[in-house]
Order: C-alpha cells, then sequence, then structure tokens
C-alpha cells in the first residue's frame, strides 16, 4: 500500500494514497466536481478547463520548517491565487480544496459559455440527449444566456462520416479530446487527431480507412457530448424510453458484460455493462454492431420437416416425435456437434441426452481448425480466481503465446496492453508480427510449428539458470527430478535450433518470466495448443511458481462465447461434465463422426455450420441418414437437413456462458423470439420427454440448478448467485457512470478455481519432446483468426458488412516482389488434393515464407486447404488478370 | 515521392535527431518545397519515411498555416493586416490589393496562376506597415503604384521565363 495522505475537501477530510488527483480525492470525499476531457481511463491533459477549484496548501514556517498555527491552533492555509485543475493537481498533505466556491462557480459558468459558443443546443433531436454531460453540467452550472452573437456562431456539416460506424457533428463537439486519447493511449490505434486550430480545430481521421480500428463504438460512449454517435442509433430512440437488460457478449470468448438497450421489444444498442474484471467499460466494434443478426429477416421461424426434398412447416410436437423415433433406432450410434455459441445449460443437456438417452458419447463442440485443440490447461493451472489480467504492473510477467489477441479477443488486448503500459513484462511470442508487439518488451519470432519447442526452451532455460521458485517446487510439484533428467538433452541451444528464436531471446524471456513476482501465460489458436506446448506451459507455470493463486496462471484463449464452457460441460468425446474421463470407451470427435467414409446413421448439428467448412464435412453430412439441425438461420448444413428446429439468440432467453477467464456470467431475457423458436434446452428437453425421459426443468435458471449439484466446479454457480446485485458500498467505489448506461452496475459473474487453487496437492510435471519442425521449404500456409470472419451470425448484421473481410490471401511484400505478385493479383494456392484462387494482399509485417489465409472466410479457403492440419505447405501461383475474367 | 536529392536530405535531417517523428516539421518542408503545396502521397510518404500515424502527419500540417494542401500561385504574397500594421492602412491596402488582382476579399490565387495572396497576422514590421512578404522578402512602406511595380517585374520575369 502506498503512503496515505489527509486532505480536506468541501470541509470533508479524507485519506487518500500519494498522488490522487484532485478529481478522484473529491469523489472519495462524495464530492463530483464537473469534468468534460478527464476521464479515469485516460491519462489525464487539463484541456478543458471545467474542473477549476480553488486549492490551498498549509503554510510552513521558512524557519523552523514547521506549519504555521493560527490563534486558535488550527494550521494556517495559504490558497493559490489562481484556480487548479482537479484533473491534472495531485493532493498533497495537508491540502485544502474548496469546490464549490464562488470564484469557481464563475470560472465553471464562463466555461461552459465559452464551450457553448458554437454549441448547435439541438438537445431535443441529439441523441446524447438525456445522457449528455453538458446538457447535465449546463442545468448545473451553465449560465442561461449567452453574451456571445449568435450570428457568430460556427456552422460545419451535421453528418460527417467519421470512420464506416461512426458519424461527427463538430458543431457539438467540445474537443475535449477523449477520442483521440482513447484511441491513442488505450487502443492503440493512433488513428484520430485534431486538425487545424483555434475554432476551425476538429476531429479528423485520415487512416485508410478512415477510423481504422476496432473499438471505435467506444469513442461513442466517453464522448462527453453529441459529437459521435454510431451510425445504427442515430435518431434511433431517446436515452430515457430504453430498457436495459444486462447480458453477456456472444461473439468471442472474453465475455464482456453488456446491457442490451430495447425499446418497444427491438435492440436499439449495445451498450458496455461495466465490469473492472473483465470488459471495464469496454467493446469492440463486433461485439457492439454485431447484435443486429437478431432481428435479421432470415431467421428460421418454424421447425421444418424436408418430405420429398423440400422442406414444409411442422409444429414441434411434429418434428420432435420424428427425431425421436430416427434416434431411437440410432441411439448409441447417434453423434452430436454443439456450437460453443450455446449457453452452459444448452450443453449440459445436450450432453445429458447423448450419454443418458441415447448412450451415446460421440458428442463435440470443436469442427474445422479448432478441431485438435482440448484445452486441460484452464482446468488445472488455469490464471487464479481473481486475475485481473487488466491492471498487472511491473511486478508482473504476461507471455502472449500464439495469440493475435486484437483479432481473436478484442478487449483482452485492449486489457494486456493497458498492463503493458502500467509496466508490466509483456512478452509476444508469434509466428509473425501482432499488435502487441507495438508494446511488447519483448517479441519472440518463432518458426510456426515449433511453439511447444520455444516453450520447453523457457523450461530448459528456467532450469539451467536455477531460476525455479524452489518453494513452491518443493511444495506443491511432483516429479521435479524426473523432469531435469528428462530435459537433460534438451537445453536452451536446442530449442532456438528448433525454434528459430536466438538462445539470449529465450534466456532473457525466461529470466522476466521467472523473476517476476506474477506470471500469467495466455496461449491461442495459432500456437496450436498440442499435448506438448500444454504439458510445457503447465512445466513453465509450475516450476516458476506461477499457479494457483490471483494474476498467475494460463488463459487459453479459446474462440467461442462458450468455448470454456463447452469443456467444462463434457461436449467432448472422452470427458464428462467437470474434466471427468468417460466410463468406458470415449467416443467419436467431431472429424471421425463427420466422416464420409463411415458416416453415422444420424446426426444432431447446433449452432454450427461443418457443411459449409469443407467438402469432406459436406458429403459426410450427405451420407448420413439422418441429419437435425437447430440454428437461427437455415445454413448450408441446415439445407442438407432432413428436420430444422428453429432456435433462440441470446437476447431472446436467458442462460449463461463461461468466458475464457472461467467467468460463468448469466444473461436474461431482453427481447421476444421470433414465432416459434425455442431455446436449446428446451428443445433437447422437450425431445428427451419423448423419447421416455422424465426430466422437468421449467427454465434455464432450472438446469444450472442440476448442474450446481452434478458439476463440483459450478457448485456455487446457481442463477441467485450470478444475478445478485452489486452492493451499494461497492458500486460507490468500484463504479465510474462514464461512458456506460447508469443502469450498468447490475452483477458480477464467478469464477471457478483451478485444480492448481482448490487444492495443495503435489501436481505432476513430465517433458513430453516437442516434434521436431525442420524449417519448410517452399511456402507455408498458416490460418489465423480474423475478427471480422464469415460467422453465421457477424455475417447477417449489415451495419458491419463493409468490415466482413473476403476471402483472401496475404503475403510478405518481399515474396510477393519474389514471385513477381503485386496487390492487384489474384492467386492460386495449391496443396495435394485441393487448390483455391483468392485475391492477395501484400503486407511487410508477414515473415517470408508464410502465406496467410484467415479461417472462417466466405468459401473457407483455409479449410479447404488445411483440413484437419494446423499448417501445410502450399504452392502459390499467380493467376493472370485475363485467366479471372 | 522523394527524389535522390530529397532522399539525402531527409536522411541528414533524420541523423539530427533522436527519434524519427521529431523530424517531422522539417521532413515536412522539404516535402513542400518542390511545388509549395502537399499532396496526400508526400503525407503518405512523410508518414512512411517517419513511422508515425498518416492521420498525426495531417494533423500538424493543419495546425501550422505555413503548410499546405491546396495549390498556390508561383509567388505568395502574405499582407499583415495585425492592428498596429491596420492602423497604418494595411487593412485598406490589401482590400485594395485584392481588387487589383481580381481576388475575393479572403485572398487566394489568379486566374494566371502567379500569385498567391493571403493576409497574415504580425510579421513583425509594424513600423513599416503597411508591408508584406512575398516568397522569402520584404516589401516595407508600401504604395498602389509600388506593389504595382513588384508584381510588374514578377510578371515580366514569368513571361521571359516561359519565352524562353
Amino acid at each position: 500500500m502506498s503512503e496515505l495522505v489527509n486532505v480536506t475537501i468541501d470541509g470533508v477530510e479524507v485519506q487518500v494514497p500519494k498522488g490522487t488527483l484532485i478529481v478522484e480525492a473529491a469523489k472519495r470525499a462524495g464530492t463530483e466536481i464537473p469534468v468534460f476531457c478527464y476521464h479515469s481511463k485516460l491519462d489525464p491533459v487539463g484541456m478543458c478547463r471545467m474542473c477549476l477549484v480553488t486549492v490551498g496548501t498549509p503554510v510552513r514556517n521558512r524557519e523552523t520548517g514547521e506549519f504555521e498555527v493560527d490563534d486558535n491552533g488550527k494550521q494556517v492555509i495559504r490558497f493559490f491565487p489562481k484556480p487548479m485543475t482537479a484533473c491534472t493537481t495531485p493532493v498533497s498533505p495537508g491540502m485544502v480544496v474548496i469546490t464549490q466556491s464562488e470564484e469557481s462557480i464563475a470560472d465553471r459558468r464562463g466555461i461552459l459559455e465559452f464551450l457553448l459558443t458554437s454549441h448547435p443546443l439541438d438537445c431535443p433531436v441529439c441523441d446524447k440527449g438525456g445522457e449528455c454531460s453538458l446538457q447535465d453540467l449546463t442545468y448545473a452550472y451553465g449560465p442561461g444566456v449567452s453574451q456571445f452573437y449568435l450570428e457568430d456562431k460556427h456552422h460545419s456539416p451535421k453528418k460527417e462520416p467519421l470512420g464506416d460506424l461512426i458519424y461527427l457533428d463538430s458543431e457539438r463537439c467540445i474537443l475535449c479530446a477523449r477520442c483521440v486519447r482513447f484511441e491513442d493511449e488505450i487502443a492503440g490505434d493512433p488513428v484520430l487527431a485534431i486538425d487545424n486550430r483555434g475554432r476551425n480545430s476538429k476531429i479528423v481521421s485520415y487512416s485508410n480507412p478512415k477510423f481504422d480500428s476496432k473499438y471505435s463504438g467506444n469513442t461513442t460512449d466517453i464522448c462527453p457530448v453529441g459529437a459521435l454517435t454510431t451510425r445504427d442509433f442515430r435518431f434511433g430512440a431517446r436515452a430515457w424510453e430504453l430498457e436495459s437488460t444486462p447480458s453477456v457478449c456472444n461473439l468471442c470468448g472474453v465475455g464482456c458484460n453488456t446491457v442490451l438497450n430495447t425499446r418497444f421489444d427491438e435492440i436499439k444498442r449495445v451498450m458496455p455493462r461495466q465490469n473492472e474484471a473483465l470488459n471495464e467499460i469496454w467493446l469492440c466494434d463486433k461485439g457492439r454492431f454485431g447484435h443486429h443478426f437478431n432481428g435479421s429477416q432470415n431467421r428460421l421461424t418454424t421447425p421444418l420437416i424436408k418430405k420429398n426434398g423440400q422442406f414444409e412447416a411442422a409444429s414441434w410436437d411434429e418434428a420432435l416425435a420424428l427425431v425421436a423415433r430416427k434416434l431411437e433406432l440410432s441411439k448409441e450410434k447417434t453423434g452430436g456437434v454443439a456450437g460453443a455459441h450455446l449457453s452452459n445449460e444448452d450443453l449440459y443437456i445436450f450432453q445429458k441426452l447423448f450419454r443418458t438417452v441415447l448412450g451415446s458419447n460421440n458428442i463435440d463442440h470443436r469442427i474445422g481448425l479448432n478441431a485438435n485443440w482440448d484445452d486441460q490447461l484452464a482446468f488445472e493451472v488455469g490464471a487464479g480466481v481473481g486475475t485481473d489480467i487488466g491492471r498487472l504492473k511491473s511486478e508482473s510477467a504476461i507471455l502472449v503465446l500464439g495469440a493475435d489477441l486484437d483479432e481473436e479477443a478484442p478487449v483482452l488486448y485492449l486489457r494486456v496492453r493497458g498492463s503493458a503500459r502500467r509496466g508490466a513484462h509483456l512478452i509476444n511470442a508469434g509466428g509473425r508480427w501482432t499488435k502487441l508487439d507495438n508494446i511488447a518488451e519483448k517479441s519472440l519470432r518463432y518458426r510456426y510449428g515449433a511453439e511447444s519447442a520455444l516453450a520447453w526452451g523457457l523450461v530448459a532455460a528456467v532450469l539451467d539458470e536455477g531460476l525455479e521458485n524452489k518453494d513452491f517446487v518443493a511444495a506443491r510439484v511432483d516429479g521435479f527430478e524426473g523432469l531435469i533428467d528428462a530435459m537433460k538433452s534438451f537445453t536452451p541451444t536446442r530449442a532456438a535450433e528448433q525454434s528459430g528464436v536466438s538462445e539470449d531471446d529465450i534466456r532473457a524471456a525466461a529470466r522476466t518470466f521467472a523473476k517476476a513476482e506474477n506470471g500469467v501465460v495466455l496461449y491461442g489458436l495459432e500456437s496450436g495448443g498440442n499435448e506438448s506446448l500444454q504439458a510445457a506451459i503447465k512445466t513453465l507455470l509450475l516450476i516458476t511458481g506461477h499457479a494457483g493463486s490471483a494474476n498467475n496462471g494460463a488463459i487459453a484463449v479459446l474462440p467461442h462465447a462458450n468455448s470454456r464452457g463447452a469443456a467444462d460441460m463434457g461436449i467432448v468425446p472422452n470427458r464428462l461434465p467437470g474434466y471427468r474421463p468417460v466410463e468406458g470407451e470415449a467416443g467419436l470427435s467431431a472429424h471421425e463422426m463427420l466422416s464420409p467414409d463411415a458416416p453415422l446413421p444420424a446426426l444432431y448439428i447446433v449452432a454450427a455450420d461443418p457443411a459449409a467448412q469443407s467438402a469432406r464435412y459436406k458429403a459426410a453430412i450427405e451420407a448420413t441418414e439422418f441429419v437435425v439441425v437447430q440454428d437461427l438461420f437455415m445454413t448450408e448444413t441446415a439445407q442438407l437437413a432432413d428436420v430444422v428446429l428453429p432456435a433462440r439468440g441470446t437476447a431472446e432467453r436467458d442462460g449463461s456462458f463461461t468466458s475464457v477467464e472461467r467467468w460463468v456470467q448469466a444473461f436474461d431475457n431482453a427481447v421476444s423470439a421470433p414465432a416459434l423458436a425455442w431455446a436449446d434446452w428446451l428443445a433437447f428437453t422437450a425431445l428427451a420427454g419423448k423419447m421416455g425421459a422424465s426430466w422437468s426443468y421449467a427454465s434455464a435458471d432450472g438446469v444450472m440448478a442440476e448442474i450446481t449439484q452434478t458439476v463440483p466446479l459450478y457448485a456455487e454457480m446457481n442463477f441467485d448467485n450470478l444475478t445478485r446485485p452489486i452492493s451499494l458500498e461497492r458500486k460507490m467505489s468500484h463504479y465510474i457512470y462514464s461512458g456506460t448506461s447508469f443502469t450498468a452496475d447490475t452483477r458480477e459473474g464467478l469464477q471457478w478455481r483451478s485444480v492448481a487453487e482448490a487444492s495443495e496437492a503435489k501436481m505432476p510435471v513430465a517433458f513430453i519432446a516437442p516434434a521436431d519442425v525442420p524449417p519448410a521449404e517452399g511456402m507455408t500456409l498458416v490460418a489465423p483468426r480474423v475478427l471480422y470472419d464469415g460467422g453465421t451470425l457477424i455475417a447477417q448484421a449489415e451495419v458491419v458488412s463493409a468490415h466482413i473481410q473476403p476471402a483472401h490471401a496475404v503475403i510478405s511484400r518481399k515474396d510477393a516482389a519474389q514471385l513477381g505478385i503485386t496487390a492487384d493479383d489474384s492467386v492460386t494456392l495449391t496443396v495435394p488434393g485441393a487448390s483455391v484462387t483468392v485475391p492477395v494482399r501484400l503486407n511487410g509485417l508477414v515473415p517470408q515464407g508464410i502465406v496467410l489465409v484467415p479461417r472462417n472466410l466466405s468459401g473457407f479457403p483455409a479449410e479447404k486447404l488445411l483440413g484437419s492440419k494446423r499448417l501445410t505447405a502450399v504452392k502459390i501461383t499467380k493467376v493472370p488478370v485475363a485467366e479471372l475474367a | 515521392m522523394w527524389s535522390d536529392v530529397e532522399q539525402k536530405e531527409l536522411e541528414e535531417i533524420l541523423k539530427k535527431y533522436p527519434t524519427k517523428r521529431s523530424a517531422l516539421l522539417p521532413a515536412l518542408y522539404l516535402a513542400q518545397r518542390e511545388k509549395n503545396w502537399l499532396d496526400d502521397d508526400d503525407i503518405l510518404a512523410v508518414a512512411e519515411a517517419l513511422e508515425v500515424p498518416v492521420t498525426d502527419v495531417q494533423a500538424v500540417i493543419g495546425f501550422y498555416t505555413l503548410f499546405r494542401r491546396e495549390p498556390t500561385g508561383k509567388h505568395m504574397i502574405h499582407v499583415c493586416t495585425d492592428l498596429p500594421c491596420a492602423l497604418r492602412g494595411a487593412e485598406d491596402f490589401y482590400a485594395r490589393l485584392t481588387r487589383r488582382l481580381g481576388l475575393p476579399s479572403e485572398g487566394g490565387t489568379t486566374a494566371d496562376g502567379l500569385f498567391t495572396l493571403e493576409a497574415v497576422p504580425c510579421l513583425a514590421a509594424c513600423d513599416k506597415a503597411p508591408m508584406c512578404q512575398i516568397d522569402l522578402q520584404y516589401y516595407e512602406n508600401l504604395t498602389d503604384e509600388m506593389i504595382d511595380t513588384v508584381l510588374a517585374q514578377f510578371r515580366a520575369e514569368a513571361q521571359q521565363e516561359s519565352g524562353a
């Protein structure tokens, strides 16, 4: 704890840490100092002058150095001759602040009059009206009239696109630069600036495309006036007409807390719900604008049964009766694929349906290029409960391995970036440049395929330099001597040869990680996540003592909203809920179920579209006798189905998701579902009923009640706990109400404890030798993940359609020059048995010898080329323009 | 964008600063030297050379009046109309000059592309107003006749150049 100082603010004495700004100290004293440019998430700049206060400090006797006292024995305070900005002035011992002095009141009135000289005062039609700082503070402090001439008001366009999603009305702008600073400081996308000066100053963006940031929507939240508005909410509704429902974003695994603002049963906008442990007050644009799929005209509205090759509408009763009849026949040979967008309740009931009613372990949530990744690390050594990845400082080290957080988990990128700014030692290990390299202390560039070699190299360096945490090893690690023996032959030098990272870099990174008080490893899709890598990360964490406590452990950056929950709920062929192994034989994985050579008699596919991904999957589904698909939309897979069942979107039902950091969080029902759509768990329950089970779940709540009984990890996760309102005390100390909706502070989730935290038992470590991947001849194909991919849901959100990336390949400029390829060309990529032609993009930051084809794009080029592999050698040829035409 | 000579000069400029970003102003002057204004390609070239976001480059150009984003005449005429100069008749002098050049009251570029006229704040020659700066040269204690003579000289030069 840092040193505390006493200050008096408007007569109230408070103790605050040294260095606290007056504006923050005032909050503790119960005084809200009015601000525009100041935001507690941004560095103070003192631009708007709204927070001027009168400040005095105790007088010291110049000779004795003692504080002077008056006749009554009170300290003499000398006030500064001019007002001070509360947002940039730190407190000092004995400081006295008067926020309501006559002088300050006059200052604020003057500042407001000045800010309003060219303000259009169009509050009645302004989207910000009702939640606008300028409006509120003008009511509180402003003059009712202006001395300035009406004719001299500046005028500028009312609707200027600052980017594709954000409009600027510079008449309303007060030039606080919150948006510019957010993009610079928080997002690391310096794409906004103030152009010109004086009255002509204006927010501009000259990036290509304009306002090139995945976080642009946040600027509209923190804009203290109505200058920045979002394209989809413009004139959409008045803020006070909106109802607020707490929800959780379903578009990636971070689990950002959201508020769904609805009116007349329609989602008007999605706002961040403040959760300091998860998304703070931020959302990425995909989360903010992606919700439009809910209201899409293309939603499935009724169960469909295919008769003579044509779908015909049917009742649920009819459809489920047919499904029940068919599954009675296939029984334990039935296969089930459930997308990881489903809630914990859906997934639990799905596996219960398969395991108890059908007697089948053939269930999986991993299809396509995610198929090989089965994360157990989070269960064993997951980052401890209470880990705050956004607030680590110089005592902590963060190792990011094979994850492009900016694309895969945007808000997690903001958080890790925030920690790096605050001094945390960030080591970014990747096969290519990613945005975190801009702020990383050390970037390790490994050869694709050698991720485990690098990770074991870090372990080897820790052992070689004797940097292991000896107390922790003695208390908690089993097999340490064996590890040393096994790793004799795997030295840092060997790791350097295999991985392409220099031995010095490996040793330096290992030292940084081992010596830090806290250590977190985030590993993502591009790392491969194989057994050897997971063992290496686990070993690294255990021998350095970075396990079993807050701010220590591993975070698997899994791809979907509930990938973590799907693993927790046992949606894998070899494990039951709660990471218990299945009794008897493991079932088939999705990849095995979707095999055209050995098709199953029946498949139940929920919230997944494997047919679109590869010809192999499509052929397998076509060869399957009976296929049920349950989804929101008529996907390619649904078109091949015999029965299609309409499901509800996240906003149309309640349930819970588990985030990549193991936060279990409940979301509420905000709007009605179209016609006959059902929540997924309800469909599974009804089907089980038709097959003789007598389950009596009445709600998601009820399903979770059973999960708390049967899955020890989730023992505390009942809906009472998950929806418990935050205490007033916590709200007061914790919540900032600046850039979020006022009803945003309703609840926080709960984290389950990893094995390392839950018991004191020793944990085994063992060396699993990494596969030696020699440098590839020619080009290697890598399939990274991009935020705006061709996902089923996001494709239905028109507002972001300009951001959706079409199929393409990226190669380095150097390779392009050698191959005679220019940015206007297309290329044909060929592997044995498959070939695709896509437009090419050139990028100076891509390593030579690498072709990047993002996964999950329209037409699935990466999936077609890779099959179930992670990397492959690929032949690249330029396609002459004439041939394309 | 950069010519060979400019490229060399740019490298020399960069040597003087601890970080590339610091060289922004001199780099922009260099980029503007040839044609007296900056187009989008120039800005991109500066941004790339200095590894600075293009938006930041634009913001700096927007802040400083001596960087131009639109084509100008061959010669820049700056007339100071600040208060001390105005007291010595600079405002009227400027107004007459706009009319004689056939320009609107806010100045601009003449139809023949020879002159760009701008009213500017202080040029630090208050005691010699009305005055103006043409390119880098000061012309002081001006009368209409004097400025006509000066402009005529520029026109004659231009004609000679185009004739030759």
